[in-house]
């Protein structure tokens, strides 16, 4: 479970989040959704710790984020808004560098990355060198590198940005598989579409405040509109797009 | 199950294992150290060994017996060369004389006046000529040599003359001058001997800095730094990993090309130039205790800036200014005659400079001078990595 309670972080004079509060629960997708800016990245590395938060606090699983940002990076599994891959290492070993930085043993590094490599499509790939993949490819190892020690919290910066469709199919199908499990997932986009087929809560942030927070069919009896899209804008996503 | 300080260690010397462009290019560096050390001592042995056998074309040495004589008891040898038979000099022969040194064929000539023993036993001043061309460095010794040896013979019939009329050398030379060299021989190829610690240590800066710009300003740059932070570990770990890995690139540099180098000056016939070259298990261990951390002093360093530059390019200026740093100690024993003082054992790469120099100059110094100069350098090098990991810290690193 992730938690964020009236979080508040300035750079500079810039109040980039400005109050926000939500809960993504277990078992269930929460997207966090807004444009560019909005302060979904801000909010999300505070979550997992690169950030400090001015004020206000930022739960996972009930660890204080700011008071054991280390136990609550071992809770968290995180693709992080930037990308980047090491283009002298395969696949196979980003996958393992992480698992090894995590304390995992060499046979559930191999067990695990057998799992991923398998569910995100990528066996293919799996022992070429990253310099030459292409960012369908790097988006799906940063996920893999991202899950390897079976996190109960996903914390997904755009996890489908710039993707293909059959990568962005396997990633849906990989998170939803998640949520089977019972695991909590919170992601950020600003496509609207992409959180209406994949989310079961959103919170629309603007401006660093919480616009809305609740599931999409709340989203659209509150709105009036039975048009997700035309919901968003109403709630007041509108200087976004 | 490693802790995360050897795994960062070992995908960065795997990642840099895999870069094979900067290994090559690493293994140029070690060559050239000792390619320049034996092209410089084949030089001054062959400058020495000429000085030492001056031959002096001179023409109408028959007009100078006494002269002749002089310089050949100070080591010249005289080739007498066609006396010339009337007078003075014809125009001809001076043409010859010049033609003759324009091609190479003498580099010096002294000619000698027919009259020069009426004139001298006369008690009166004869005009000898010297004609050499100054373009000629390597010559520039012989023609001083011969020029002194000249001039000492002047003096010393001048002497003569003053005895022969009663008068006191000394009234008409109130000063003399006396030249006492000091300088061993030694101390002649001490600045040669100073470039060997200057490659040794340049080895240290040169060798692991791909990896330490690849570990900071390159994580920057391909955004990997912000994915590889949420993983649960310290900051001072992750720095810590990448300095060793860095750190044994560094060493293995400085060793090889300390080998190479000393195997290098082995070669060399220092005997001739009077350079007893010791190399005992003493000095080895010696200029190991001294140098070794070096490399670690040099990549802590290079990790630090590297954190400041935003992309590899940035580091490479930076880093790149960095590496003149083993020049300063050099150029500052090139200018300071001051000799050894405590104190410079606690400058970095200064201390560890004086060690190699006096160690392959054949002084020895005591250990604590070694001990001294390598937790010295190793402090500073505690510093950069602690400045290093708190830098890792800032918010602003990561997201600007």
């Amino acid at each position: 479970m992730i938690r964020v309670a009236d979080l508040v972080k300035h750079f500079g004079t810039v109040r980039a989040v400005d109050g926000v509060s939500f809960t993504a629960r277990d078992g269930a997708i929460t997207g966090l959704l807004g444009h560019n800016g909005a302060g979904k990245s801000t909010t999300l590395r505070v979550l997992y710790g690169l950030l400090k938060a001015g004020h206000g606090s930022a739960h996972i699983d009930n660890v204080d984020v700011a008071q054991d940002p280390r136990q609550a990076q071992r809770l968290t599994g995180v693709m992080t808004d930037a990308h980047g891959l090491y283009p002298r290492l395969t696949a196979r070993e980003h996958i393992a560098y992480f698992g090894e930085l995590r304390g995992m043993t060499r046979q559930m590094i191999v067990q695990r990355t057998g799992w991923l490599l398998e569910a995100l499509n990528m066996e293919s790939i799996a022992d070429r060198r990253a310099e030459g993949f292409s960012q369908g490819e790097r988006m799906k190892v940063c996920l893999a590198r991202a899950l390897v020690h079976d996190p109960q919290n996903h914390i997904l910066d755009e996890p489908t940005n710039g993707l293909d469709v059959m990568t962005i199919r396997s990633v849906r199908a990989l998170l939803q598989q998640l949520r089977a499990a019972n695991k909590c997932i919170l992601l950020s986009s600003h496509v609207m579409q992409e959180i209406s087929t994949l989310c079961d809560e959103v919170v629309i942030v603007a401006g660093g405040k919480v616009r809305f927070h609740g599931t999409l069919e709340t989203l659209r009896q509150q709105t009036g509109n039975a048009n997700l899209e035309d919901a968003f804008v109403n709630v007041g996503g509108v200087e976004a797009c | 199950m490693l802790s995360p300080l050897l795994v960062v260690w070992r995908k960065e010397v795997r990642d840099a294992l895999r870069d094979r462009r900067s290994l090559m290019s690493l293994c140029i560096f070690p060559v050239i150290g000792p390619l320049i050390i034996l092209y410089m001592f084949n030089q001054i042995l062959d400058t020495v060994e000429e000085a030492q056998d001056i031959t002096l074309p001179v023409i109408g040495a028959n007009a100078a017996p006494d002269l002749i004589d002089y310089l050949q008891q100070n080591g010249v040898l005289v080739e007498t060369v066609e006396p010339v038979a009337a007078g003075v000099l014809s125009p001809a022969q001076d043409t010859a004389v010049r033609t003759a040194i324009a091609e190479r064929s003498w580099n010096f000539v002294l000619l000698v006046p027919p009259d020069f023993g009426d004139h001298i036993s006369e008690g009166e001043s004869v005009n000898l000529e010297l004609q050499y061309d100054s373009s000629r460095q390597r010559e520039a010794g012989k023609v001083a040599r011969i020029e002194n040896l000249l001039q000492a013979w002047g003096s010393e019939t001048a002497v003569l003359r003053l005895v022969a009329r009663g008068v006191s050398p000394a009234l008409v030379r109130p000063v003399s001058v006396a030249r006492i060299d000091v300088a061993s021989e030694q101390a002649r190829a001490q600045t040669i001997l100073g470039m060997v610690s200057m490659f040794v240590l340049l080895a240290a800066f040169v060798s692991g800095v791909g990896i330490a710009i690849d570990a900071t300003a390159g994580e920057r740059e391909r955004k990997s730094l912000e994915p590889l932070l949420v993983n649960p570990m310290s900051r001072l770990s992750l720095i810590l990993g990448k300095w060793l890995a860095a750190s044994m690139f560094s060493t293995a540099g400085l060793a090889l090309v300390l080998a190479l180098n000393l195997t290098a000056l082995h070669q060399v016939p220092l005997e001739q130039l009077g350079i007893s070259f010791i190399m005992g298990p003493r000095e080895i261990a010696g200029i190991l205790l001294a140098t070794l951390p070096v490399g670690f002093f040099a990549t802590a360093l290079q990790l630090l800036i590297g954190l400041f530059a935003r992309s590899f390019k940035d580091a490479q200026v930076y880093i790149g200014l960095l590496s003149l740093l083993p020049m300063l100690p050099f150029y500052y024993n090139m200018m300071n005659d001051t000799g050894r003082e405590p104190w410079m054992n606690l400058v970095p790469l200064l201390g560890q400079n004086m060690l190699l120099t006096d160690v392959v100059s054949g002084r020895s110094p005591a250990m604590v001078d070694f001990l001294l100069a390598g937790i010295c350098l190793l402090a500073w090098a505690a510093v950069f990595i602690a400045l290093a990991s708190h830098l890792l810290k800032r918010e602003r690193l990561l997201f600007s």
